[in-house]
């Protein structure tokens, strides 16, 4: 379907200029590198990144002096979720990739959703130190899942909850696309595989999502709906920071918090954690709230 | 009683397509067969609603690069040439098809819708922005902006290329509708943390997400995908997509469009006509291709050589059909909707507008007896424009949603894969540089140097040009992946050359010249956006 193009003159009268312009553009091949010394981090879905670096000869040959020919390069991928000023050593945690330097780019699976994520380029010395040649950008990652989070104005029981997101299509999400493109191929792809054109290369291949059928559920007369939810309260220092489940969570003025939180059944930890403003003095309480229901 | 309300977006955007270099461009046909089969009836339909007192309302996104395209002169001029040869055509086979049915109405079929289209071609004097601004002004259709080039904002560098992008779209609009867009359709969907932010400073009121995007939004959404949210903070409006309405008509065994009875694409004349017959209308190279004449229908899971003829009337009905299939659903839908809720439901379907015409080619017929049926059969739900839904319903829930997009698996794959992760490199240089360019040179304009302001608004030209999205898309889909390869590298190498002149400070005008000639979009360009 992508014939070549005869090639036409390459002058015209324009509408817009009045004289004819004479000048034949030459499209040149874009440079392998712009000679900087930069990563850069970006994110492809929740559960992977991407990130593509080069490094300036002035500063590889620097590397090189100092720390000789046999160099091992690793990615450092820090989870800086909820981090503020990160300087290296103020992450929750990281972990290491060896990459091949001249690979330029790397996609990288991550162990967790719902996190920010940084990297180093650097190498290992012989004694096991790593030393950053470039840092990447931060970035916080699409999420994935739905939130455990309730606001208390805008509440909604657990299985109503559940229900809307049944007929929000969430058993949709992610199992295909609805783009023509991809529709069209798939269509030409079908044809051909059944068209006894043999010059084309079949390949069967058919989109479709699983059909579900939309049953209204409507309760007969007499019934009875029943729910439990959590309510995490306490107050601390005003300017203190709180972490429920390690994710920030803003204080009112005088330091009071108060969250609503899903309680499906199992067993489900919450860990509260105060900083001080100064960031030197910690508290921790966790709870661990166990839910398990009968009918009877 | 009016239980709930279903708002309907067709998204319109084609790449910036257009060689004024070349006298026949095989890829400029992608804007003139959506002219013909999808913009043009969609504008009839609605303005046949408007002489029928049909109340409809239609929300249309009409990309920055789509307006240039129908605002420019050459490429009026050449759709008028095809359009014109097109009707030659189907007069051409009227008349050999004459007395041999069914051929002989769909070939009639053809001839009068070609007609009609050149009729309103006309009519607005070969500017289709026209007929968009009367609709704008009816009240009745929204229309609303994309951001510059279609570029894919999450996967760009920073904010404040992002904010350019926005920029340019709200000027451009601006410009071709007379006042500010009130919404944005974030191309390819794609919404990254901090984008609200940068549309509350524009002054955009709503914007649309793939429905995870309010799904996995924190906190919990009360409404799921049935009721708009606020962005914290900044409090832009968030709509989502409905799953089911889009699965209705986009799912390849159970949607309308695969309906034995409607057209089938791939049958095309420009295959099936005896060479000589068809070669002056076909491109210069004279290479078979589709021209746009069809008269087989799909008629099932066969090859291309068992497809039964198409029969307009058949088509016709199925589509009426299925435009009550369609509201009998919707009705079922927001009634049950509405008795969960303790307000009136919003279902928003999203589709790209060329769907309709271009690929379904009963789809602009099945949205005409829809709204008919909507208006005259049945008072559970009404059409409704986001506005009017947000002047209803001001307070929402405030929700960050998730970074999301509509395309395949609901992230950035499909921008960002093995085909296509090598232009970021470039794209982020050109970025940097543009900034960089912007910052250097400003005071230089300001004093008064007019040759180093056209430079610095090319640059912001090719740079917009190669951040379009269409082209990475296209690497990943496999088809026409040359031309999509072609125009990156053309507009990064044109970006980088003109950077080195001008930081060298020696401009080749004829140079300038020739990029202003050649990739002139957005006429009134102003670097300043990058400021």
């Amino acid at each position: 379907m992508n014939e070549e193009r005869k090639d036409l003159p390459t002058s015209v009268v324009s509408s817009r200029i009045e004289r004819r312009i004479e000048f034949t553009p030459e499209i040149t091949d874009l440079p392998r590198s712009y000679g900087d010394t930069k990563i850069v981090l970006l994110p492809r879905d929740p559960w992977w990144c991407f990130a593509y670096w080069e490094i300036g000869e002035k500063t590889m040959q620097e590397i090189r002096s100092i720390y000789g020919e046999n160099l091992k390069f690793i990615l450092r991928m820090y989870d800086v979720t909820n981090v503020d000023n990160f300087n290296g050593h103020n992450a929750n945690k990281y972990f290491d990739i060896v990459v091949n330097v001249s690979a330029n780019n790397w996609y990288i699976n991550l162990p967790e959703t719902n996190r920010s994520w940084c990297v180093d380029l650097g190498i290992i010395t012989p004694d096991g130190k790593f030393v950053m040649i470039v840092r990447s950008n931060i970035v916080i990652m699409p999420r994935f899942g739905v939130s455990a989070l309730t606001d208390e104005q805008w509440a909604v029981l657990q299985r109503e909850f559940e229900r809307l997101l049944e007929l929000s299509g969430v058993q949709m999400i992610g199992k295909g696309s609805f783009d023509i493109a991809k529709l069209m191929r798939e269509r030409w792809e079908e044809l051909m595989a059944i068209s006894q054109m043999p010059q084309f290369i079949s390949s069967g291949f058919v989109s479709s999502f699983a059909r579900r059928e939309q049953q209204e559920v409507v309760p007969k007369e007499f019934f009875l709906k029943a729910d439990t939810e959590l309510i995490v309260y306490g107050q601390t220092l005003p300017d203190a920071k709180l972490f429920i489940n390690g994710d920030e969570f803003k204080l009112t003025p005088d330091g009071r918090f108060s969250l609503r939180l899903s309680l499906p059944d199992g067993e489900k930890v919450i860990p509260i954690k105060a900083v001080s403003s100064d960031g030197t003095v910690k508290r921790e309480i966790i709870f661990v709230v166990t839910r398990s229901s009968e009918q009877k | 009683m009016v239980q709930g309300y279903w708002c309907l977006v067709l998204h319109n955007h084609l790449p910036y397509v257009r060689h004024p270099e070349y006298e026949d461009f095989l890829e400029e046909d992608w804007f003139y067969e959506a002219m013909t089969e999808t913009y043009i009836p969609l504008i009839s339909i609605m303005e046949g609603f408007l002489n029928d007192n049909v109340d409809f309302r239609i929300t249309m996104s009409l990309t920055p690069p789509l307006c240039n395209m129908m605002a420019d002169k050459l490429l009026q001029d050449r759709y008028y040439n095809r359009l014109s040869k097109l009707i030659e055509l189907a007069e051409k086979e009227v008349w050999r098809l004459r007395g041999q049915e069914p051929f002989y109405s769909t070939a009639k079929v053809y001839e009068n819708k070609f007609k009609q289209c050149m009729q309103l071609y006309e009519k607005y004097n070969r500017n289709l922005l026209s007929a968009y601004r009367n609709l704008l002004n009816t009240g009745k259709v929204e229309i609303i902006t994309c951001n510059a080039t279609h570029g894919f904002l999450p996967l760009m560098s920073s904010d404040r290329v992002r904010r350019a992008q926005v920029r340019m779209a709200v000027k451009d609009y601006e410009t071709k509708f007379g006042r500010k867009p009130r919404g944005i359709w974030l191309a390819e969907c794609a919404y990254y943390y901090g984008v609200d932010k940068i549309l509350k400073e524009c002054g955009i009121q709503f914007f649309f997400v793939e429905a995870h995007g309010i799904l996995y939004g924190e906190p919990r959404p009360r409404y799921g995908v049935f009721a708009p949210i606020y962005t914290p903070e900044t409090g832009v409006a968030v709509f989502a997509r409905d799953m089911e309405t889009a699965h209705q008509v986009w799912s390849a065994d159970v949607g309308y469009p695969g309906d034995p009875d409607y057209r089938e694409f791939y049958r095309d004349v420009g295959y099936d006509l005896e060479y000589e017959y068809i070669r002056p209308y076909l491109h210069s190279d004279g290479v078979r291709r589709n021209v746009g004449i069809k008269y087989y229908r799909v008629t099932g899971r066969v090859g291309l050589d068992k497809k039964e003829p198409y029969v307009p009337q058949w088509a016709i009905n199925k589509a009426a059909t299925h435009a009550g299939n369609f509201m009998f659903n919707r009705e079922h839908q927001i009634r049950y909707l509405r008795n969960i809720f303790d307000r009136e439901p919003i279902v928003v379907s999203m589709y790209d507008a060329e769907l309709f015409g271009h690929w379904w080619f009963e789809g602009p017929d099945f949205l005409n007896f829809l709204f008919r049926k909507i208006h005259f059969d049945q008072n559970i739900f009404k059409p409704i424009l986001p506005t009017e839904y947000l002047e209803k319903y001001p307070k929402n829930q405030i929700l960050q949603p998730s970074a999301s997009s509509w395309g395949d698996k609901g992230y950035y794959e499909v921008w960002l894969n093995g085909s296509n992760d090598w232009i970021y490199k470039h794209l982020h240089k050109c970025e940097e540089l543009m900034c960089e360019s912007v910052d250097s040179y400003h005071t230089n304009v300001l004093n008064g140097d007019t040759l180093k302001k056209r430079v610095l608004n090319q640059l912001a030209r090719e740079l917009f040009l190669a951040q379009s999205s269409d082209w990475a898309f296209i690497m990943t889909t496999g088809t026409m992946v040359e031309y999509a390869h072609r125009r990156t590298k053309e507009h990064v190498s044109n970006f980088l050359k003109l950077y080195h002149q001008l930081k060298d400070n020696r401009i080749d005008v004829q140079f300038l010249e020739w990029l202003e000639y050649k990739n002139n979009i957005f006429p009134e360009m102003d670097y300043t956006i990058f400021i």
